[in-house]
């Protein structure tokens, strides 16, 4: 990454954590609950879209079906929180290792293929799970499971109450913010230049003495934890889940929310997901067709800006260095 | 007698046999190569040279015969394995990380001499490996081009940078593929030059089109034609062989 990538990185970074604070200081003096809750959820959806962006834009595999391992992670954490015991790290320690688990067994069937195969066989593993949970009465079939009690959340500073929206915010960004620098991580090691190795030129890594199946598991297994764990702090927030977590819908939004993003930015997806949330909410305001508009919104941020919103960034803040320079 | 060279002999290739669909590749083609110096193959389109070079060096099966580097038979492993064995090839179509700069090209391909638990460190710790890029950057000239990207350096360059990945695992055996190709009369030149040094602390096994370029590099040369070998020696037996003549210049001559 060149030093305007970082640069725009470090903005967006900053402009989030920012943003972030703010809603929390305004959010909790004016009693607010809608704004926090929907910057909760975006912030959810963009620890899916984190998973996705390092599978495409660090390893270059396009994952459509992402919601797999969100899915997997919400129902799993949802029933620990209803069935087992209602405590948030139990629920978060389990789903990490269940997510981790299901990746680890499902890159064997994933990574045999590459390229539109590897796309179309993860569109179609989670598709399969979908249409069995959506037709396994023991978890609630079509209407998900309901009742998910909201829970206490234990810390050394004493119990939070996730049913405060800015205590359940102030949760969540952390969290979010915790995968996005465990993934952000490993980039700074010999590991994350494989990855990129892969994305750039697979065949010739072999050439250079480096295997690329162990990497490109590794890669798999961390993106299913990411996304496990977000879909994890789901039923948190809303108190249900339904089958439709597990759709398309889903895989494919965060597929969208990373090229609006950036891809291969990281903070991308992120980024990504709180403007699409925030867009969603207020063209759903004015029509009911909002997706139409989202849809066009796509296509021009894909055709005027093929780098998405960081990779725009970076573009501006290297003519912007370009010029100090002369 | 062959028993008696064999600790001379760096690869050994023993009757490679490979056939594509009803099309036979090579056949039967037996070869070794001393160590030291650059040894060559010739031949015109379509003799099998690249197929025999892919036998060697793993990124092809062969069908039958068996081949043997530094003593040990190598026939199953992969390219990977080879190189850790101390072979390693460079491609005739460039073949790079061309959205990486060229500084995390040469990383990359020193990485593999690093332990595997500096995988999941910050790459400053894979010292070794940061200590031989830059051992690579200089010595092949390319410490201005550092953070230029891959993609985009000149073509000249380009062939320089692939040698140099090529030659991060410091290789006993170095397979080059059509190192001059495409290249102009000047750099043609350098590449030869090149090719020369790094011949005298490693063998080399060169493919080349151009035959004059390698009848001046090489102290041996095997000429391939329709899949078998035509004739073997050195540069000047090469000349006098009425076979290969036939071969590369028609009836007439």
């Amino acid at each position: 990454m060149d030093k305007a990538g970082k640069l725009a990185i470090r903005a967006v970074e900053v402009t989030l954590f920012g943003s972030a604070l703010i809603l929390v200081v305004v959010g909790s003096l004016t009693g607010d609950s809608f704004y926090l809750r929907l910057a909760t959820e975006a912030l959810i959806f963009g620890g899916l879209a984190l998973s996705v962006d390092l599978l495409l834009g660090i390893v270059g595999l396009l994952s459509l079906g992402q919601a797999l391992y969100f899915g997997f992670g919400a129902y799993l954490s949802a029933l620990i929180l209803k069935e087992v015991y209602p405590s948030f790290w139990l629920a978060m320690c389990l789903v990490g290792i269940c997510s981790a688990a299901l990746g680890y067994a499902a890159s064997f069937i994933a990574l045999r293929s590459k390229g539109v195969y590897f796309a179309l066989i993860t569109f179609g593993l989670a598709q399969v799970v979908a249409k069995g949970v959506y037709n396994t009465r023991a978890l609630g079939a079509s209407d998900g499971l309901i009742g998910v009690p909201v829970i206490k959340l234990w810390t050394p500073i004493g119990n939070l109450d996730t049913a405060n929206p800015a205590v359940l915010f102030t949760v969540v960004f952390l969290v979010i913010s915790c995968l996005y620098y465990f993934v952000k991580y490993f980039l700074t090691t010999p590991m994350g230049s494989i990855w990129q190795g892969i994305r750039s030129n697979e065949h010739r890594l072999s050439f250079i003495g480096i295997e690329s199946t162990g990497p490109k598991r590794f890669a798999f297994v961390i993106a299913a934890i990411v996304a496990g764990l977000s879909g994890a702090l789901y039923p948190v927030l809303r108190g249900f889940v339904s089958p439709e977590l597990l759709y398309f819908a889903v895989s494919g939004n965060a597929v969208i929310t990373v090229v609006l993003g950036g891809v291969g930015t990281l903070v991308g997806a992120l980024f990504g997901s709180v403007l699409l949330t925030i867009l969603k909410s207020v063209i759903g305001t004015i029509t009911a067709h909002h997706h139409i508009v989202i849809g066009l919104i796509f296509v021009f941020v894909v055709i005027a800006a093929p780098g998405g919103l960081v990779g725009w960034l970076r573009k501006k803040l290297n003519e912007r260095l370009e010029m100090n320079r002369d | 007698m062959i028993e008696e060279n064999h600790h001379q002999k760096i690869l050994i290739a023993e009757e490679l046999l490979k056939s594509f669909g009803g099309l036979k590749a090579v056949e039967h083609v037996s070869f070794s190569i001393e160590r030291y110096g650059v040894t060559s193959i010739i031949g015109p389109n379509g003799a099998g040279k690249s197929t025999f070079f892919n036998l060697v060096n793993g990124a092809l099966r062969v069908d039958s015969g068996r081949v043997v580097f530094k003593d040990e038979e190598i026939t199953a492993l992969t390219p990977s394995d080879r190189l850790r064995r101390g072979m390693a090839r460079s491609f005739q179509i460039t073949n790079l990380f061309f959205d990486l700069t060229v500084l995390s090209n040469l990383q990359l391909a020193c990485q593999f001499i690093e332990d595997r638990k500096r995988l999941f460190q910050h790459i400053s710790n894979s010292q070794r490996a940061h200590a031989r890029a830059y051992e690579l950057l200089e010595s092949f000239g390319l410490q201005e081009k550092r953070d230029t990207l891959a993609g985009e350096l000149s073509h000249g360059e380009q062939r320089r940078l692939e040698i140099a990945v090529t030659m991060a695992s410091k290789p006993d055996l170095l397979l080059l593929d059509e190192p001059t190709q495409g290249m102009s009369h000047g750099d043609t030149n350098d590449t030869s030059e090149l090719i020369m040094s790094l011949s005298k602390e490693t063998t080399v096994l060169l493919i080349e089109h151009d035959v004059e370029l390698v009848m001046g590099l090489s102290k041996h040369v095997m000429v391939m034609s329709q899949g078998m070998k035509l004739a073997e020696g050195t540069p000047s037996e090469i000349r006098g062989n009425h076979d290969v003549q036939v071969a590369y210049f028609g009836e007439s001559q």
